[in-house]
Protein backbone atom coordinates (compact mmCIF):
# COMPACT_ATOMS: atom_id res chain seq x y z
CA UNK A 1 0.00 0.00 0.00
CA UNK A 2 1.34 3.42 -0.86
CA UNK A 3 2.10 5.83 1.95
CA UNK A 4 -0.31 8.42 0.58
CA UNK A 5 -3.12 5.89 0.47
CA UNK A 6 -2.43 5.13 4.12
CA UNK A 7 -2.50 8.81 5.04
CA UNK A 8 -5.65 9.45 3.01
CA UNK A 9 -7.44 6.52 4.59
CA UNK A 10 -6.36 7.59 8.03
CA UNK A 11 -7.79 11.07 7.52
CA UNK A 12 -11.18 9.54 6.64
CA UNK A 13 -11.22 7.04 9.47
CA UNK A 14 -13.13 9.15 11.97
CA UNK A 15 -15.71 10.17 9.40
CA UNK A 16 -16.26 6.58 8.32
CA UNK A 17 -16.79 5.45 11.89
CA UNK A 18 -19.22 8.31 12.53
CA UNK A 19 -21.23 7.71 9.38
CA UNK A 20 -21.21 3.98 9.94
CA UNK A 21 -22.73 4.47 13.40
CA UNK A 22 -25.33 6.81 11.94
CA UNK A 23 -26.27 4.28 9.29
CA UNK A 24 -26.53 1.56 11.91
CA UNK A 25 -28.79 3.71 14.08
CA UNK A 26 -31.09 4.52 11.18
CA UNK A 27 -31.20 0.92 9.94
CA UNK A 28 -32.03 -0.24 13.46
CA UNK A 29 -34.80 2.32 13.80
CA UNK A 30 -36.43 1.29 10.54
CA UNK A 31 -36.06 -2.40 11.36
CA UNK A 32 -37.83 -1.76 14.67
CA UNK A 33 -40.79 -0.20 12.82
CA UNK A 34 -41.15 -3.18 10.49
CA UNK A 35 -43.34 -5.41 12.72
CA UNK A 36 -45.94 -2.66 13.03
CA UNK A 37 -45.90 -2.23 9.23
CA UNK A 38 -46.63 -5.91 8.62
CA UNK A 39 -49.39 -5.77 11.23
CA UNK A 40 -51.27 -3.14 9.24
CA UNK A 41 -50.26 -4.52 5.86
CA UNK A 42 -53.72 -4.63 4.29
CA UNK A 43 -54.53 -1.00 5.06
CA UNK A 44 -51.13 0.12 3.80
CA UNK A 45 -51.49 -1.79 0.55
CA UNK A 46 -54.72 0.06 -0.13
CA UNK A 47 -53.00 3.35 0.63
CA UNK A 48 -50.11 2.47 -1.66
CA UNK A 49 -52.49 1.79 -4.55
CA UNK A 50 -53.65 5.40 -4.40
CA UNK A 51 -50.17 6.98 -4.50
CA UNK A 52 -49.08 8.80 -7.68
CA UNK A 53 -47.24 6.67 -10.22
CA UNK A 54 -44.00 8.58 -9.77
CA UNK A 55 -43.87 7.81 -6.07
CA UNK A 56 -44.78 4.18 -6.62
CA UNK A 57 -42.06 3.82 -9.20
CA UNK A 58 -39.63 5.09 -6.66
CA UNK A 59 -40.53 3.16 -3.56
CA UNK A 60 -41.65 0.01 -5.35
CA UNK A 61 -44.96 -1.77 -5.37
CA UNK A 62 -44.53 -4.26 -2.57
CA UNK A 63 -44.10 -2.10 0.50
CA UNK A 64 -44.95 -4.64 3.16
CA UNK A 65 -42.54 -7.39 2.10
CA UNK A 66 -39.06 -7.24 3.67
CA UNK A 67 -37.39 -6.38 0.35
CA UNK A 68 -40.09 -3.85 -0.53
CA UNK A 69 -39.88 -2.22 2.89
CA UNK A 70 -36.09 -1.97 2.77
CA UNK A 71 -36.29 -0.48 -0.69
CA UNK A 72 -38.89 2.10 0.22
CA UNK A 73 -37.41 3.14 3.54
CA UNK A 74 -33.70 2.69 3.04
CA UNK A 75 -32.56 2.27 -0.56
CA UNK A 76 -34.95 4.58 -2.40
CA UNK A 77 -34.14 7.80 -0.60
CA UNK A 78 -32.52 7.82 2.82
CA UNK A 79 -29.62 5.50 1.96
CA UNK A 80 -28.67 7.41 -1.20
CA UNK A 81 -28.91 10.72 0.67
CA UNK A 82 -26.61 9.54 3.43
CA UNK A 83 -24.19 7.92 1.01
CA UNK A 84 -24.12 10.85 -1.36
CA UNK A 85 -23.58 13.41 1.38
CA UNK A 86 -20.56 11.44 2.49
CA UNK A 87 -19.42 10.80 -1.08
CA UNK A 88 -19.71 14.40 -2.21
CA UNK A 89 -18.08 15.69 0.96
CA UNK A 90 -15.14 13.31 0.83
CA UNK A 91 -14.77 13.55 -2.95
CA UNK A 92 -14.79 17.34 -2.87
CA UNK A 93 -12.30 17.51 -0.01
CA UNK A 94 -9.85 15.01 -1.54
CA UNK A 95 -7.99 17.54 -3.69
CA UNK A 96 -9.86 20.85 -3.38
CA UNK A 97 -10.00 20.60 0.41
CA UNK A 98 -6.26 20.06 0.64
CA UNK A 99 -5.71 22.90 -1.76
CA UNK A 100 -7.81 25.28 0.33
CA UNK A 101 -6.12 24.33 3.60
CA UNK A 102 -2.77 24.56 1.81
CA UNK A 103 -1.63 21.10 2.80
CA UNK A 104 -1.51 20.27 -0.91
CA UNK A 105 1.62 22.37 -1.48
CA UNK A 106 3.76 20.16 0.72
CA UNK A 107 2.30 17.03 -0.82
CA UNK A 108 3.01 18.32 -4.33
CA UNK A 109 6.59 19.16 -3.39
CA UNK A 110 7.36 15.48 -2.88
CA UNK A 111 8.30 13.21 -5.78
CA UNK A 112 4.71 11.97 -6.01
CA UNK A 113 3.14 12.86 -9.35
CA UNK A 114 -0.21 14.58 -9.56
CA UNK A 115 -1.60 11.43 -11.14
CA UNK A 116 -0.44 9.33 -8.20
CA UNK A 117 -1.95 11.81 -5.76
CA UNK A 118 -5.40 11.73 -7.38
CA UNK A 119 -5.21 7.96 -7.80
CA UNK A 120 -4.42 7.34 -4.14
CA UNK A 121 -7.11 9.78 -3.04
CA UNK A 122 -9.61 7.97 -5.28
CA UNK A 123 -8.62 4.57 -3.92
CA UNK A 124 -8.97 5.91 -0.38
CA UNK A 125 -12.51 7.03 -1.24
CA UNK A 126 -13.23 3.56 -2.61
CA UNK A 127 -11.96 1.92 0.55
CA UNK A 128 -13.81 4.27 2.91
CA UNK A 129 -17.11 3.93 1.09
CA UNK A 130 -16.72 0.18 0.76
CA UNK A 131 -16.36 0.07 4.53
CA UNK A 132 -19.61 2.02 4.87
CA UNK A 133 -21.47 -0.23 2.44
CA UNK A 134 -20.07 -3.35 4.07
CA UNK A 135 -21.05 -2.04 7.45
CA UNK A 136 -24.59 -1.35 6.26
CA UNK A 137 -24.81 -4.89 4.92
CA UNK A 138 -23.68 -6.38 8.22
CA UNK A 139 -26.16 -4.23 10.12
CA UNK A 140 -29.00 -5.33 7.82
CA UNK A 141 -28.12 -8.98 8.22
CA UNK A 142 -27.71 -8.76 12.00
CA UNK A 143 -30.50 -6.33 12.99
CA UNK A 144 -33.13 -7.40 10.42
CA UNK A 145 -33.95 -10.99 11.45
CA UNK A 146 -35.07 -10.23 15.05
CA UNK A 147 -37.74 -7.96 13.51
CA UNK A 148 -38.62 -10.48 10.76
CA UNK A 149 -36.98 -8.15 8.25
CA UNK A 150 -35.14 -10.87 6.36
CA UNK A 151 -33.86 -10.72 2.81
CA UNK A 152 -31.51 -13.21 1.11
CA UNK A 153 -27.86 -12.40 1.82
CA UNK A 154 -27.08 -12.21 -1.88
CA UNK A 155 -29.82 -9.70 -2.57
CA UNK A 156 -28.94 -7.57 0.44
CA UNK A 157 -25.32 -7.60 -0.71
CA UNK A 158 -26.36 -6.67 -4.24
CA UNK A 159 -28.31 -3.67 -2.95
CA UNK A 160 -25.35 -2.51 -0.86
CA UNK A 161 -23.01 -2.91 -3.84
CA UNK A 162 -25.32 -0.80 -6.00
CA UNK A 163 -25.54 1.84 -3.28
CA UNK A 164 -21.73 1.82 -3.09
CA UNK A 165 -21.42 2.18 -6.87
CA UNK A 166 -23.92 5.04 -6.89
CA UNK A 167 -21.96 6.74 -4.13
CA UNK A 168 -18.68 6.22 -5.99
CA UNK A 169 -20.12 7.75 -9.15
CA UNK A 170 -20.97 10.96 -7.28
CA UNK A 171 -17.79 10.87 -5.19
CA UNK A 172 -15.72 10.75 -8.38
CA UNK A 173 -17.76 13.59 -9.88
CA UNK A 174 -17.08 15.71 -6.79
CA UNK A 175 -13.42 14.67 -6.96
CA UNK A 176 -13.26 15.69 -10.62
CA UNK A 177 -14.86 19.10 -10.03
CA UNK A 178 -12.50 19.64 -7.11
CA UNK A 179 -9.53 18.61 -9.27
CA UNK A 180 -10.58 20.98 -12.04
CA UNK A 181 -11.43 24.00 -9.89
CA UNK A 182 -9.53 23.59 -6.64
CA UNK A 183 -12.65 24.82 -4.86
CA UNK A 184 -14.60 22.72 -2.41
CA UNK A 185 -17.75 24.80 -2.77
CA UNK A 186 -17.74 24.21 -6.52
CA UNK A 187 -17.29 20.50 -5.99
CA UNK A 188 -20.12 20.36 -3.47
CA UNK A 189 -22.40 22.69 -5.40
CA UNK A 190 -22.05 21.24 -8.88
CA UNK A 191 -22.24 17.65 -7.69
CA UNK A 192 -25.09 18.35 -5.30
CA UNK A 193 -27.17 20.04 -7.98
CA UNK A 194 -26.50 17.21 -10.44
CA UNK A 195 -27.43 14.64 -7.79
CA UNK A 196 -30.74 16.31 -6.95
CA UNK A 197 -31.59 16.99 -10.61
CA UNK A 198 -30.86 13.44 -11.78
CA UNK A 199 -32.72 12.02 -8.79
CA UNK A 200 -35.82 14.02 -9.68
CA UNK A 201 -35.37 13.16 -13.35
CA UNK A 202 -35.35 9.47 -12.53
CA UNK A 203 -38.56 9.79 -10.54
CA UNK A 204 -40.42 12.02 -12.97
CA UNK A 205 -39.22 10.79 -16.37
CA UNK A 206 -41.21 7.52 -16.44
CA UNK A 207 -44.49 9.40 -15.97
CA UNK A 208 -43.84 12.21 -18.45
CA UNK A 209 -43.59 10.77 -21.94
CA UNK A 210 -41.68 13.78 -23.30
CA UNK A 211 -38.97 13.17 -20.70
CA UNK A 212 -38.88 9.39 -20.83
CA UNK A 213 -35.90 9.22 -23.17
CA UNK A 214 -33.78 11.28 -20.73
CA UNK A 215 -34.05 8.80 -17.91
CA UNK A 216 -30.95 6.79 -18.80
CA UNK A 217 -28.93 9.94 -18.16
CA UNK A 218 -29.72 9.60 -14.47
CA UNK A 219 -27.31 7.45 -12.43
CA UNK A 220 -30.26 6.64 -10.18
CA UNK A 221 -31.95 4.88 -13.09
CA UNK A 222 -29.09 2.39 -13.10
CA UNK A 223 -28.89 2.12 -9.34
CA UNK A 224 -32.27 0.67 -8.43
CA UNK A 225 -33.83 -0.54 -11.70
CA UNK A 226 -34.27 -3.53 -11.82
CA UNK A 227 -34.40 -3.78 -8.05
CA UNK A 228 -31.22 -5.47 -6.70
CA UNK A 229 -33.11 -6.38 -3.52
CA UNK A 230 -35.21 -8.84 -5.47
CA UNK A 231 -33.20 -9.51 -8.62
CA UNK A 232 -29.56 -9.21 -7.57
CA UNK A 233 -26.81 -7.58 -9.64
CA UNK A 234 -27.11 -6.74 -13.32
CA UNK A 235 -23.91 -6.39 -15.31
CA UNK A 236 -25.15 -3.46 -17.41
CA UNK A 237 -26.20 -1.47 -14.36
CA UNK A 238 -22.89 -2.17 -12.66
CA UNK A 239 -21.02 -1.25 -15.82
CA UNK A 240 -22.81 2.09 -16.21
CA UNK A 241 -22.07 3.23 -12.66
CA UNK A 242 -18.49 1.93 -12.77
CA UNK A 243 -18.09 3.66 -16.13
CA UNK A 244 -19.27 7.01 -14.73
CA UNK A 245 -16.79 6.62 -11.89
CA UNK A 246 -13.92 5.76 -14.23
CA UNK A 247 -14.64 8.63 -16.61
CA UNK A 248 -15.01 11.19 -13.81
CA UNK A 249 -11.80 10.02 -12.14
CA UNK A 250 -9.92 10.21 -15.43
CA UNK A 251 -11.25 13.72 -16.07
CA UNK A 252 -10.15 14.62 -12.55
CA UNK A 253 -6.62 13.38 -13.15
CA UNK A 254 -6.29 15.11 -16.51
CA UNK A 255 -7.67 18.45 -15.34
CA UNK A 256 -5.55 18.42 -12.19
CA UNK A 257 -2.41 17.74 -14.22
CA UNK A 258 -3.14 20.63 -16.53
CA UNK A 259 -3.87 23.45 -14.20
CA UNK A 260 -2.10 25.80 -11.82
CA UNK A 261 -2.43 24.99 -8.15
CA UNK A 262 -3.70 27.94 -6.10
CA UNK A 263 -1.19 29.76 -3.95
CA UNK B 1 22.97 29.43 -18.12
CA UNK B 2 26.09 27.48 -17.32
CA UNK B 3 26.43 23.92 -16.16
CA UNK B 4 26.90 25.12 -12.60
CA UNK B 5 23.54 26.90 -12.51
CA UNK B 6 21.01 25.10 -10.36
CA UNK B 7 18.16 27.43 -11.24
CA UNK B 8 17.99 29.45 -14.45
CA UNK B 9 15.12 31.75 -15.34
CA UNK B 10 15.02 33.20 -18.83
CA UNK B 11 12.38 35.85 -19.43
CA UNK B 12 10.13 34.03 -16.97
CA UNK B 13 6.64 35.51 -17.11
CA UNK B 14 3.47 34.52 -15.33
CA UNK B 15 0.34 36.57 -15.90
CA UNK B 16 -2.83 36.23 -13.88
CA UNK B 17 -5.41 38.35 -15.61
CA UNK B 18 -4.67 41.87 -14.44
CA UNK B 19 -3.01 41.47 -11.08
CA UNK B 20 0.10 39.90 -9.54
CA UNK B 21 2.36 37.65 -11.56
CA UNK B 22 5.95 38.16 -12.65
CA UNK B 23 7.32 39.81 -15.76
CA UNK B 24 10.35 38.64 -17.74
CA UNK B 25 12.55 37.52 -14.88
CA UNK B 26 16.03 36.51 -15.89
CA UNK B 27 18.40 35.27 -13.22
CA UNK B 28 20.40 32.24 -12.29
CA UNK B 29 21.31 30.58 -9.04
CA UNK B 30 24.74 28.96 -8.96
CA UNK B 31 25.52 25.63 -7.40
CA UNK B 32 26.51 25.97 -3.76
CA UNK B 33 25.32 29.51 -3.18
CA UNK B 34 22.63 30.93 -0.95
CA UNK B 35 20.51 33.14 -3.14
CA UNK B 36 18.20 35.65 -1.51
CA UNK B 37 15.02 36.72 -3.25
CA UNK B 38 14.11 39.97 -1.60
CA UNK B 39 10.91 41.88 -2.05
CA UNK B 40 7.81 43.12 -0.30
CA UNK B 41 4.74 40.94 0.07
CA UNK B 42 2.93 40.49 -3.21
CA UNK B 43 6.01 41.25 -5.32
CA UNK B 44 5.95 37.86 -7.05
CA UNK B 45 8.35 35.85 -4.88
CA UNK B 46 5.96 32.97 -4.29
CA UNK B 47 4.86 33.02 -7.93
CA UNK B 48 8.47 32.54 -9.03
CA UNK B 49 8.99 29.72 -6.56
CA UNK B 50 5.80 27.99 -7.64
CA UNK B 51 6.99 27.87 -11.24
CA UNK B 52 10.22 26.18 -10.11
CA UNK B 53 8.25 23.38 -8.50
CA UNK B 54 5.67 23.03 -11.28
CA UNK B 55 2.76 24.13 -9.08
CA UNK B 56 2.03 26.75 -11.72
CA UNK B 57 3.16 27.02 -15.35
CA UNK B 58 4.79 30.07 -16.90
CA UNK B 59 2.83 32.05 -19.47
CA UNK B 60 6.09 33.16 -21.08
CA UNK B 61 9.81 32.50 -20.94
CA UNK B 62 11.24 29.50 -19.18
CA UNK B 63 12.71 28.30 -15.94
CA UNK B 64 14.89 25.29 -15.36
CA UNK B 65 15.90 23.58 -12.16
CA UNK B 66 18.91 21.24 -12.22
CA UNK B 67 18.72 21.81 -15.98
CA UNK B 68 15.25 20.27 -16.11
CA UNK B 69 12.01 21.84 -17.16
CA UNK B 70 9.62 21.62 -14.18
CA UNK B 71 6.64 20.74 -16.34
CA UNK B 72 8.37 17.64 -17.70
CA UNK B 73 10.58 16.57 -14.83
CA UNK B 74 8.78 17.71 -11.69
CA UNK B 75 9.34 14.38 -9.97
CA UNK B 76 13.11 14.46 -10.50
CA UNK B 77 13.27 18.07 -9.29
CA UNK B 78 11.13 17.34 -6.24
CA UNK B 79 13.27 14.35 -5.28
CA UNK B 80 16.32 16.61 -4.96
CA UNK B 81 14.58 19.61 -3.45
CA UNK B 82 13.28 20.58 -0.03
CA UNK B 83 10.55 23.20 0.16
CA UNK B 84 9.07 25.33 2.92
CA UNK B 85 6.09 27.36 1.67
CA UNK B 86 5.26 30.78 3.09
CA UNK B 87 1.99 29.41 4.39
CA UNK B 88 1.01 25.81 4.56
CA UNK B 89 -1.42 23.42 6.14
CA UNK B 90 -0.67 20.05 7.71
CA UNK B 91 -2.84 17.04 8.35
CA UNK B 92 -4.22 18.25 11.65
CA UNK B 93 -5.42 14.86 12.87
CA UNK B 94 -2.06 13.17 12.50
CA UNK B 95 0.72 12.99 15.01
CA UNK B 96 3.86 14.90 14.11
CA UNK B 97 5.91 11.73 13.89
CA UNK B 98 3.41 9.92 11.68
CA UNK B 99 3.17 12.94 9.42
CA UNK B 100 6.91 13.23 8.98
CA UNK B 101 7.31 9.49 8.50
CA UNK B 102 4.66 9.61 5.80
CA UNK B 103 6.53 12.40 4.05
CA UNK B 104 9.73 10.39 4.25
CA UNK B 105 7.80 7.51 2.70
CA UNK B 106 6.61 9.82 -0.11
CA UNK B 107 10.31 10.30 -0.77
CA UNK B 108 10.96 6.58 -0.86
CA UNK B 109 12.07 6.51 2.77
CA UNK B 110 14.64 9.25 2.30
CA UNK B 111 15.08 11.35 5.42
CA UNK B 112 13.56 8.93 7.89
CA UNK B 113 16.74 8.79 9.95
CA UNK B 114 16.94 12.59 10.25
CA UNK B 115 13.48 13.13 11.74
CA UNK B 116 14.60 12.46 15.31
CA UNK B 117 17.80 14.55 15.26
CA UNK B 118 16.14 17.50 13.51
CA UNK B 119 13.15 17.46 15.86
CA UNK B 120 15.54 17.47 18.79
CA UNK B 121 17.51 20.44 17.49
CA UNK B 122 14.30 22.38 16.94
CA UNK B 123 12.71 21.13 20.21
CA UNK B 124 9.76 19.76 18.32
CA UNK B 125 7.68 17.18 20.17
CA UNK B 126 7.09 14.31 17.76
CA UNK B 127 4.41 12.64 19.84
CA UNK B 128 1.81 15.39 19.79
CA UNK B 129 -1.10 15.63 17.39
CA UNK B 130 -0.57 18.40 14.88
CA UNK B 131 -3.78 20.25 15.74
CA UNK B 132 -2.38 20.93 19.22
CA UNK B 133 0.74 22.67 17.90
CA UNK B 134 1.31 26.41 17.96
CA UNK B 135 1.97 28.23 14.71
CA UNK B 136 5.71 28.24 15.43
CA UNK B 137 5.74 24.50 16.05
CA UNK B 138 3.88 23.86 12.82
CA UNK B 139 6.57 25.88 11.06
CA UNK B 140 9.11 23.50 12.58
CA UNK B 141 7.26 20.53 11.10
CA UNK B 142 7.53 22.23 7.72
CA UNK B 143 11.25 22.76 8.26
CA UNK B 144 11.91 19.17 9.25
CA UNK B 145 10.16 17.81 6.15
CA UNK B 146 12.19 20.19 3.97
CA UNK B 147 15.60 19.43 5.50
CA UNK B 148 15.30 15.79 6.50
CA UNK B 149 16.30 14.25 3.18
CA UNK B 150 19.34 16.55 2.92
CA UNK B 151 18.27 17.93 -0.43
CA UNK B 152 20.65 19.41 -2.98
CA UNK B 153 18.37 22.42 -3.31
CA UNK B 154 16.36 24.14 -0.60
CA UNK B 155 13.57 26.43 -1.67
CA UNK B 156 12.43 28.50 1.29
CA UNK B 157 9.57 30.96 0.96
CA UNK B 158 9.55 33.45 3.85
CA UNK B 159 10.64 30.62 6.13
CA UNK B 160 11.26 32.53 9.35
CA UNK B 161 7.88 34.21 9.60
CA UNK B 162 6.52 33.40 13.03
CA UNK B 163 9.66 31.67 14.29
CA UNK B 164 11.05 32.68 17.66
CA UNK B 165 14.62 34.02 17.61
CA UNK B 166 16.17 30.87 19.04
CA UNK B 167 14.60 28.71 16.35
CA UNK B 168 15.66 31.24 13.74
CA UNK B 169 19.26 30.72 14.80
CA UNK B 170 18.89 26.97 14.41
CA UNK B 171 17.33 27.59 11.05
CA UNK B 172 20.24 29.75 9.92
CA UNK B 173 22.61 27.05 11.17
CA UNK B 174 20.76 24.48 9.07
CA UNK B 175 21.16 26.70 6.02
CA UNK B 176 24.88 27.07 6.73
CA UNK B 177 25.18 23.29 7.02
CA UNK B 178 23.36 22.82 3.74
CA UNK B 179 25.80 25.17 2.10
CA UNK B 180 28.76 23.46 3.75
CA UNK B 181 27.82 20.14 2.22
CA UNK B 182 27.55 21.74 -1.20
CA UNK B 183 23.82 22.36 -1.29
CA UNK B 184 22.15 25.35 -2.87
CA UNK B 185 19.58 27.54 -1.18
CA UNK B 186 16.94 29.81 -2.68
CA UNK B 187 15.47 31.92 0.08
CA UNK B 188 12.72 34.44 -0.38
CA UNK B 189 12.31 37.08 2.25
CA UNK B 190 11.14 40.59 2.91
CA UNK B 191 13.55 40.96 5.82
CA UNK B 192 16.83 42.56 4.84
CA UNK B 193 18.92 41.54 7.88
CA UNK B 194 17.93 37.95 7.26
CA UNK B 195 19.12 38.12 3.68
CA UNK B 196 22.33 39.83 4.80
CA UNK B 197 22.87 37.17 7.40
CA UNK B 198 22.58 34.11 5.21
CA UNK B 199 22.79 35.04 1.52
CA UNK B 200 25.70 35.35 -0.88
CA UNK B 201 23.76 37.03 -3.63
CA UNK B 202 20.41 38.68 -3.72
CA UNK B 203 17.81 39.46 -6.35
CA UNK B 204 15.42 42.28 -5.57
CA UNK B 205 11.93 41.95 -6.93
CA UNK B 206 9.18 44.50 -6.88
CA UNK B 207 5.80 44.43 -8.55
CA UNK B 208 6.73 41.34 -10.51
CA UNK B 209 9.94 42.73 -11.97
CA UNK B 210 13.49 41.90 -11.03
CA UNK B 211 15.19 45.18 -10.21
CA UNK B 212 18.70 43.97 -9.61
CA UNK B 213 20.77 40.91 -8.86
CA UNK B 214 23.88 41.59 -6.87
CA UNK B 215 26.33 40.30 -4.30
CA UNK B 216 24.99 41.09 -0.88
CA UNK B 217 28.19 42.97 -0.02
CA UNK B 218 27.95 45.11 -3.14
CA UNK B 219 24.36 45.84 -2.50
CA UNK B 220 25.12 47.00 1.00
CA UNK B 221 27.92 49.18 -0.31
CA UNK B 222 25.54 50.74 -2.76
CA UNK B 223 22.81 51.14 -0.24
CA UNK B 224 21.90 54.52 1.15
CA UNK B 225 22.08 55.09 4.85
CA UNK B 226 21.39 58.12 6.93
CA UNK B 227 23.77 59.57 9.50
CA UNK B 228 22.97 62.42 11.84
CA UNK B 229 25.81 64.25 13.58
CA UNK B 230 24.92 66.38 16.58
CA UNK B 231 27.51 69.10 16.98
CA UNK B 232 28.34 71.42 19.86
CA UNK B 233 27.68 74.41 17.61
CA UNK B 234 25.84 74.66 14.30
CA UNK B 235 27.93 73.43 11.37
CA UNK B 236 27.46 74.39 7.76
CA UNK B 237 25.96 71.37 5.99
CA UNK B 238 27.55 72.36 2.71
CA UNK B 239 31.00 71.19 3.87
CA UNK B 240 29.78 67.60 3.47
CA UNK B 241 28.25 68.03 0.03
CA UNK B 242 31.50 67.82 -2.01
CA UNK B 243 32.36 64.41 -0.53
CA UNK B 244 31.85 61.71 -3.17
CA UNK B 245 29.88 59.39 -0.88
CA UNK B 246 27.39 62.06 0.20
CA UNK B 247 24.10 62.12 -1.63
CA UNK B 248 22.44 64.78 0.45
CA UNK B 249 23.21 66.87 3.55
CA UNK B 250 21.12 69.34 5.47
CA UNK B 251 21.40 71.24 8.73
CA UNK B 252 18.80 70.73 11.43
CA UNK B 253 19.64 73.10 14.24
CA UNK B 254 22.91 71.92 15.78
CA UNK B 255 22.72 68.70 13.83
CA UNK B 256 23.48 67.77 10.24
CA UNK B 257 21.57 64.95 8.60
CA UNK B 258 23.51 63.25 5.81
CA UNK B 259 22.48 60.61 3.33
CA UNK B 260 25.49 58.49 2.46
CA UNK B 261 26.07 55.86 -0.14
CA UNK B 262 28.92 53.45 0.50
CA UNK B 263 31.72 54.07 2.97
CA UNK B 264 31.34 56.45 5.87
CA UNK B 265 35.07 57.11 6.30
CA UNK B 266 35.31 60.54 4.64
CA UNK B 267 32.13 61.75 6.23
CA UNK B 268 33.29 60.79 9.71
CA UNK B 269 36.67 62.44 9.16
CA UNK B 270 35.01 65.64 7.99
CA UNK B 271 32.65 65.61 10.96
CA UNK B 272 35.53 65.02 13.34
CA UNK B 273 36.93 68.43 12.46
CA UNK B 274 34.10 69.78 14.61
CA UNK B 275 33.01 68.90 18.13
CA UNK B 276 30.72 65.93 17.82
CA UNK B 277 28.24 65.41 20.68
CA UNK B 278 26.44 62.41 19.28
CA UNK B 279 26.14 60.32 16.14
CA UNK B 280 22.98 58.58 15.03
CA UNK B 281 23.29 56.11 12.24
CA UNK B 282 20.76 53.81 10.79
CA UNK B 283 21.17 50.76 8.60
CA UNK B 284 19.36 51.30 5.35
CA UNK B 285 15.85 49.95 5.48
CA UNK B 286 14.65 47.59 2.87
CA UNK B 287 12.59 50.39 1.46
CA UNK B 288 15.69 52.50 0.97
CA UNK B 289 17.48 49.68 -0.79
CA UNK B 290 14.46 49.30 -2.98
CA UNK B 291 14.41 53.00 -3.74
CA UNK B 292 18.02 52.76 -4.72
CA UNK B 293 17.38 49.77 -6.94
CA UNK B 294 14.39 51.56 -8.35
CA UNK B 295 16.47 54.53 -9.38
CA UNK B 296 18.98 52.23 -11.06
CA UNK B 297 16.10 50.61 -12.85
CA UNK B 298 14.79 53.96 -14.06
CA UNK B 299 18.14 55.03 -15.35
CA UNK B 300 18.65 52.05 -17.61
Amino acid sequence: MSALLGVSMRTQRRAVIGWGMGLAAIATMYAAFYPSITASASQLEGYMQNLPDAVRNLIGVDYTSPAGYLRAELFALLGPILFLVYAIGAGGRAIAGEEETRSLDLLLSTPLTRTQIVRDKAVALLVAMSCLAGFLLVVMLVIGPPFDLTVPVGDAAAACVMLLLLGLAFASLALAVGCATGRKTWAYGVTGVIAVATYILNVVAPTVSALAWTRPASPFRWYLEPDPLTTGLHPVNVAVLVGITAVCTAIGVLSFRRRDVAA
Amino acid sequence: MTAADIIAAEGLTKSYGRSRGVVELTFSVRAGEVFGFLGPNGAGKSTTIRTMLDFIRPTGGAISVFGWEPRRDATAIHARTGYVPAEFGLYERMQVRAYLEAFAAFRGGSGLAQIGPLAERLSLDLDRPIHELSHGNKQKVGMVQAFMHEPELLVLDEPTQGLDPLVQQTFYALIDETKARGGTVFLSSHILPEVERVCDRVGIIREGRLLTVDDVDDLKAKALRSVIFHFAVPVDASVFVPLPSVIHAEARGDAVAITVQGELDEVVKEAARHTVINVETREPSLEEIFLRAYRDGDRT
